[in-house]
Formats: C-alpha cells, sequence, structure tokens
C-alpha cells in the first residue's frame, strides 16, 4: 500500500500524514483499506452462517449468536464494506477523470471518511459488550424496539454515525462533478463512471436521510421512552419498514450503479472501442436512479397494504428492467467487434454480465405482487440479492480495482494472479447462491437457525457451503496478489490499458495535486482524441502557475472521534445517568473542533511555479 | 449534442419499450382486479381476549357456508396450533400478533401474509386438495424462529 517516500518518513508519520489528510487519493486508500477489512469480518460471518447451515441439527453455534451473524453479516456488508469501497473507487478516480486537482470539500471528504470509520468501529464493538444487534438487518420493528440488552442500540448509534459520513460523501461527490470539470467537460462527455457516481450521489442525497429519520424514531424509542413503533401506545410499527426500505431500495441501486460505471469504462477500453450507445447509457442511468425511488414496497407485498398499493409497486419494479436490460446490450453491443484483451478486469466484467442477468431475471420475478408470495422471505430472495449484490456489485469492485489499481497505488495487479484469483470466487460464488434458488423453492425460509434431517435441504446446504470456501480461497488469492504486487511488481507506467478518459493522462500514481494545468476536454474519451490525433498527452487549458491547495487537518478524526465517544454515552444512560458525562465529553469535542474550523481561517498553501517546473511533469 | 443514428433507434426502442411495458402490466393488474391480501383493520394486541375474532381462536363457519379462521400469532407458536377445514369451501385467514410481527406462510399455496401486532390482515383460499398443510413462520421473529409453525388439516366433506 505505501511508496517508497512514504517509508522513508517512518511509520509514525505516515499514520499522522494519512490521519490528517484532505487528499482524496490518501482518502481512497483509507476507504479501501477500512472497507477491506470490514469486508473481511463480514466474509467471515458469512462463512460461520455457512458452517452452522452445512448439515441438519447443526449446533455449531447457538441460536442467538446464529442471529447476531446474519444481522452484523448483512449489515456490515452493506454499510461497513460494500458503501466504502465504493467510495474509495469515487474517490480515487473521478476527480482524475473530471480533470480537476481533488473533490469540491476536500475537509469534508475527510470529515465523512472518519465518521464512516468511527460508526462501523462502534457498530463492531457491540461484539465485545454483552452481544451485537440480532434483529436482522432490516431491524424490523416491534422486534427491535423490545430486542432486550444493547445490541440493537449499538446498531442505530453506529449507523447513524455511519450514515452522516456517507450522506456528506454524497454531496461532497454532487458539488465536485457539477463544479469542478474541466474546461470542455460538458455533462455529455463525462466518462461512465463519473455519470454513474453523480446519479449515485444524488441517489444518496435523497435516499439518506429516510434512514437518519427512522434511525432517530428508534433511537427514542429505545432510548428516551417515546413510542413511534409501540403499537399498544398508538405507535405503527409499520412506519418502520416503510422508512426502512424508501432508504433501503434506493441504496440497492446506490451500491450497483457506480459498479455499471466501472464496468462502462472497462469495457470499452478493453474492447478498444467506444462505448455503445453513450447516451442511452447515460438516460438508463438517469431513470433507474428516479424510478428506484418508486419501488420500496415491493419489500412489503405480503404486509397487505392492499392490491392497488401493491399492482402499483409491482409495476414499477418490472419497468426497472426496461433501463437495466439497455445497459446489458449496450454493453455486448460494445464488445460486438471490438478487438478484446482478456484483462483480469474484463474478465470479471465478462463474469458479471450472465451472472447479473440471472439476478435481474429473478427480481422480476420477485417483483410480480402476486408470484412473490411464494418466493417471500425464503432463500430464493437470499439467492437473488446475493446474485445482484455479489454478482454485481463484488464482481464490480474486483473489475474495477483491477482496472484502477495502478492509479492508486502505481503498480499493476499481477495479472496471473488475478485470473487464478478469479475463478475460484466466481465458481464458488455460483455454487453457493444458485442451489438456493432451489432451496428457496422448496420451501427453507431465510434465518433460519437449523434444519431437520429428510426435509431434503441437507445436499444443497453442502453444496453452498464448500461454494462459500471457494470464494474465501479466490479473496485469499486477490490479497495474496494485493502484498506481492507491492513487493515485486515494477511500477506502472501511466497508460497501463492503452485508456481513453483523462485519468490515464497522468502518471500512475498521480501526484499529489493531479494536473499541473488544468486539461482542455474536447470530446467524449478525451486522452483518445488526442492520441488518434498524434499527440503525446492532453493539451492544456491553461499556463503554468501557481497552484493553490488545502492544508490537511486532524479535525474531521477528532469530530469523528466526539460522536464515537457520545455515542456510548446515549447508549448506557438509560442504564446509569453518568453516563450523560460521556455525552457531554463527545459532544463537547465535537462541538469545539466545529468551532475551530468555523473561526480559524485556514487558507491553505501554494504550489510554486517554479517548484513545478523543477519537478517536471510530476513524476519523481 | 450528436446522436448517432443506430443510437437513435436504440433509444426510440427503448422507450417504447419502457411505454408498451408500463401499460400492459397496468391494464392487466387494474382492469383484471388482481387482488393480493389486503385490509386495513386495526385491532388492539393487549385485548386480543375481548376482541372479537381473536376471543375465541379457531375455526367458525359463517351463515353462508364459509369458514372464517381466526389465529392469533405469538413469540413462537400460533393459537390455536392446530386446526381442521373442509376441503373445497372458502376458507378466510385472519390473523394478527400480539407481540413483534410475525408470518403466516402455508406452505404450497399462495397464502403468506405479514402479521403485525395492532393489524389484522386476512386472505382467502380455498384448499382442493386434502391432507396436512404445514404453515410456518418466515418473518424473523428472533432466537425462536425456526420453531414456529402449526398445521392445517384439510378433511373431504
Amino acid at each position: 500500500m505505501s511508496n517508497a517516500i512514504v517509508q522513508q518518513r517512518g511509520i509514525g508519520a505516515m499514520i499522522w500524514d494519512y490521519i490528517t489528510t484532505v487528499d482524496h487519493k490518501k482518502i481512497a486508500h483509507l476507504y479501501l483499506v477500512a472497507g477491506g477489512l470490514f469486508f473481511l469480518i463480514g466474509g467471515l460471518e458469512a462463512l460461520i452462517i455457512r458452517i452452522q447451515l452445512m448439515q441438519p441439527d447443526s449446533n455449531f453455534i447457538s441460536a442467538g449468536l446464529y442471529n447476531e451473524m446474519i444481522t452484523m453479516h448483512g449489515t456490515t456488508m452493506i454499510f461497513l464494506a460494500a458503501m466504502p469501497l465504493i467510495f474509495a473507487l469515487m474517490n480515487a478516480v473521478v476527480p482524475l477523470q473530471i480533470g480537476a486537482r481533488d473533490v469540491a470539500f476536500p475537509f469534508l471528504n475527510s470529515l465523512g471518511f472518519w465518521l464512516f470509520l468511527f460508526g462501523g468501529l462502534l457498530l463492531n464493538v457491540s461484539w465485545f459488550t454483552g452481544g451485537a444487534p440480532d434483529a436482522g438487518w432490516t431491524n424490523y420493528a416491534p422486534l427491535s424496539s423490545t430486542s432486550p440488552g444493547h445490541g440493537v442500540d449499538y446498531y442505530v448509534m453506529g449507523l447513524q454515525i455511519a450514515g452522516a459520513g456517507t450522506l456528506i460523501g454524497g454531496i461532497n461527490f454532487l458539488v465536485t462533478i457539477i463544479n469542478m470539470r474541466a474546461p470542455g467537460m460538458t455533462y455529455m462527455r463525462m466518462p461512465l463512471f463519473t455519470w454513474t457516481t453523480f446519479i449515485t450521489s444524488v441517489l444518496i442525497l435523497f435516499a439518506f436521510p429516510a434512514l437518519t429519520v427512522g434511525l432517530f424514531l428508534m433511537m427514542f424509542d429505545r432510548m428516551f421512552g417515546s413510542a413511534f413503533f409501540d403499537v399498544t401506545a398508538g405507535g405503527n410499527a409499520i412506519i418502520w419498514e416503510h422508512l426502512f426500505w424508501i432508504f433501503g431500495h434506493p441504496e440497492v441501486y446506490i451500491l450497483i450503479l457506480p459498479v455499471f460505471g466501472a464496468f462502462s469504462d472497462i469495457f470499452s477500453t478493453f474492447s478498444k472501442k467506444r462505448l455503445f450507445g453513450y447516451s442511452a447509457m447515460v438516460f438508463a442511468t438517469v431513470l433507474i436512479g428516479f424510478l428506484g425511488f418508486m419501488v420500496w414496497a415491493h419489500h412489503m407485498f405480503t404486509v397487505g397494504l392492499g392490491p392497488i398499493a401493491n399492482s402499483i409497486f409491482a409495476v414499477s419494479t418490472m419497468a426497472i428492467a426496461v433501463p437495466t436490460g439497455i445497459k446489458i446490450f449496450n454493453w455486448l453491443f460494445t464488445m460486438w467487434g471490438g478487438s478484446i484483451k482478456l484483462s483480469v478486469a474484463m474478465l470479471w466484467a465478462l463474469g458479471f454480465i450472465p451472472t447479473f442477468t440471472i439476478g435481474g431475471m429473478t427480481g422480476v420475478m420477485l417483483g410480480s405482487a402476486a408470484a412473490d408470495y411464494q418466493y417471500h422471505d425464503t432463500y430464493f430472495v437470499v439467492a437473488h440479492f446475493h446474485y445482484v449484490i455479489v454478482g454485481g456489485t463484488v464482481f464490480g469492485l474486483f473489475a474495477a480495482m483491477h482496472y484502477w489499481w495502478p492509479k492508486m497505488f502505481g503498480k499493476v495487479l499481477n495479472e496471473k494472479l488475478g485470473h487464478l484469483g478469479f475463478w475460484p470466487f466466481f465458481i464458488g460464488f455460483h455454487l453457493t447462491f444458485f442451489i438456493q434458488h432451489f432451496l428457496g423453492l422448496m420451501g427453507m425460509p431465510r434465518r433460519y437457525w437449523t434444519y431437520f434431517e429428510g426435509q431434503g435441504l441437507a445436499t444443497g446446504n453442502l453444496i453452498s457451503t464448500i461454494g462459500a470456501f471457494l470464494m474465501a480461497i479466490g479473496t485469499l488469492i486477490f490479497l495474496y496478489n494485493v502484498i506481492y504486487t507491492a513487493i515485486k511488481e515494477p511500477k506502472a507506467s501511466a497508460d497501463p490499458w492503452d485508456g481513453r478518459t483523462l485519468e490515464w493522462s497522468l502518471p500512475s500514481a498521480p501526484p499529489f495535486y493531479n494536473f499541473k494545468q488544468t486539461p482542455l476536454v474536447r470530446g467524449l474519451d478525451p486522452l483518445w482524441i488526442e492520441k488518434m490525433e498524434g499527440r503525446k498527452g492532453i493539451t492544456p487549458a491553461e499556463p503554468l502557475g501557481d497552484i493553490h491547495m488545502p492544508n490537511g487537518s486532524i479535525l474531521p478524526f477528532l469530530m469523528s472521534m466526539g460522536l464515537f465517544i457520545a455515542g456510548f454515552g446515549f447508549i448506557y444512560q438509560v442504564d446509569n445517568k453518568l453516563w450523560f458525562i460521556a455525552v457531554a465529553v463527545g459532544m463537547g469535542l465535537f462541538f469545539a473542533s466545529m468551532f475551530t474550523r468555523s473561526f480559524k481561517d485556514d487558507l491553505g498553501y501554494h504550489i510554486h511555479k517554479e517548484d513545478l517546473i523543477e519537478k517536471g511533469d510530476g513524476k519523481e | 449534442m450528436h446522436l448517432h443514428k443506430y443510437e437513435k433507434i436504440w433509444l426510440t426502442f427503448g422507450f417504447a419499450a419502457l411505454i408498451i411495458f408500463l401499460s400492459v402490466v397496468g391494464v392487466s393488474a387494474f382492469h383484471q382486479g388482481h387482488t393480493p391480501a389486503g385490509g386495513l383493520q386495526k385491532v388492539d394486541p393487549d385485548n386480543l381476549e375481548s376482541t372479537p375474532p381473536f376471543d375465541k381462536p379457531g375455526v367458525h363457519e359463517k351463515e353462508d357456508g364459509s369458514y372464517e379462521v381466526a389465529v392469533v400469532a405469538e413469540a413462537f407458536g400460533y393459537t390455536p396450533g392446530e386446526i381442521q377445514v373442509p376441503a373445497g369451501e372458502k376458507v378466510t385467514f385472519k390473523v394478527t400478533s400480539k407481540d413483534v410481527t410475525h408470518s403466516f406462510s402455508i406452505v404450497d399455496t399462495n397464502v403468506n401474509m405479514m402479521v403485525v401486532p395492532g393489524q389484522v390482515n386476512e386472505k382467502t383460499h380455498v384448499f382442493r386438495d386434502p391432507g396436512k398443510y404445514l404453515i410456518v413462520c418466515n418473518e424473523y421473529c428472533g432466537s425462536g424462529h425456526h420453531f414456529m409453525s402449526m398445521e392445517i388439516e384439510v378433511v373431504d366433506q
């Protein structure tokens, strides 16, 4: 992960550098490492679940612990692994793709990361303090609002803090993409990954407040004696389900759209063709984002909302299949007649198409309300969303990481090890989840701790568990590849894939100010245009001049730590009012840092023109 | 913004597909009156003992010859735990919960309802084949979730 210069300065300086950094490229590293760590924790929880279900009448873990495992697996994977890994890519790539020197609000960018990390840590501390949350990742009231112990309190506080970080990140990317595009980079010239990041940020902006509201209501129900979800006191338990899914369904698109963008860039790069139907792709992305807000109740068909509501939501759900289908065909048409190079990134992208299509197809099946009564809360649903989230998001993350690794860390991941890691993961994935469709159709409900012998479920579950271990092997090979590449592989060239977009015009890894001179964009795939006209690099849009850079700051770290401390105070003040001291200390730290930030001018610094000329083009 | 001819055709195709698809599904849903389970009856979960029909959970024959089954779900079981209904008759299940959200799903049928405290969910079903039907809770409800079940015996008249 580290480069030579950092190593020379010692480990302490490096840690301080990362804690205070506001550089989007370093924040991307932080997101990647933290998200990767939570991905491994979530994966471990998945393996424990699969071992428990490997055979009938299993007693590997107790029913209570099993419930904590399923809850934490879902919560960790969605909020603490998939989201931050996507943010890692957005941070690493989007400013480079639009020709910007950083995001619009570097300080907020850092704050977003630390809020996520401290929220995630708070949630996982619950394992050591008397039990993790156990009400399912959907946390349905009143099971959650009446759950004994503090597990669900950790869920509420942890996700509230992490969610604030995500919201900040989303707003930051919206402003960045609207305001900071290089001259000539019109909306319809933006690379697809930038486009999907843009739409994803809109979704974050509108979806996360619903979660925030839900979590606040839950917090007051559990900690301060309100009765929003208490039916006996006139509350309504269904409100939670609505709030959760008004957030939860757009969240699915928040997870999938960015990797759609990454796949689009990968397909066109490795097919050596302009993306087929660029404008159709953009419209499809916008349409998916728009329709994504009108389908939440398809998670609630069995609640009894009535035929009209169910029909409307069934219709809108199926409608999403149309723009998604447009995208799938566009990728196929992009490859058609292209000169395809089977790199590891392309391999993951190719694996994604059939896998995701299966997931989309079962999605339409689940979306038809009348049929959903057969599938609801069975393993069919589990199979469906793993096909979408693993087959879509996780495959996409692997593809994108192999693709952009040279831009992030200056080295190309070893291709042989990449191919070697793909196959166990790919085969393991289908072994694990394909059979679960049939387990579901045979009647195996989800979230069951165990099942009896002689119900015909044993073989399917055994196959599923074997597949899970293959996926673990694939992940380990990837980790080995990361270490191997860091030690053995040579430094990558600026443009190892013969790329088409702006990020490949910069050295790998780029200098901390990204662009010495802001580039001039003359069309879609700007670097490709310059290459086709025989130029070496991008034409600059400005003369060489001083570059204004922001200073690093420890304040985001302190603010997040303040909320982390206050979180414990809120959770435990139910038992003992003395814990309000922790609330006061934490919130004090938070507001003091905020005050410092607001009233102490920090104008940043300039890199002088002379220094830029001395350094050449930024390559050391 | 320049659009290639093929892109225009492709976009038109996409939008046309979307419109046709929405109209077809919309017409079939509303015009043909598909009716999944529904109803918005409220009930006080603390006073089920004195609220009909949940004061007497079980099978009741109604005047028109159809049957009504009142079921109360509670962690981790149903009251009553076993019932008998005749084959070929309309059976309306009315379910509610005393504590948290459960579900009432009869395996191999289209009856699958969330059982929400404070609300009555109902669904009518005709059992054609006699035999024993398993009912499971598939809405995650806590540590005994996997135990929660009841049985319906459908008998010939």
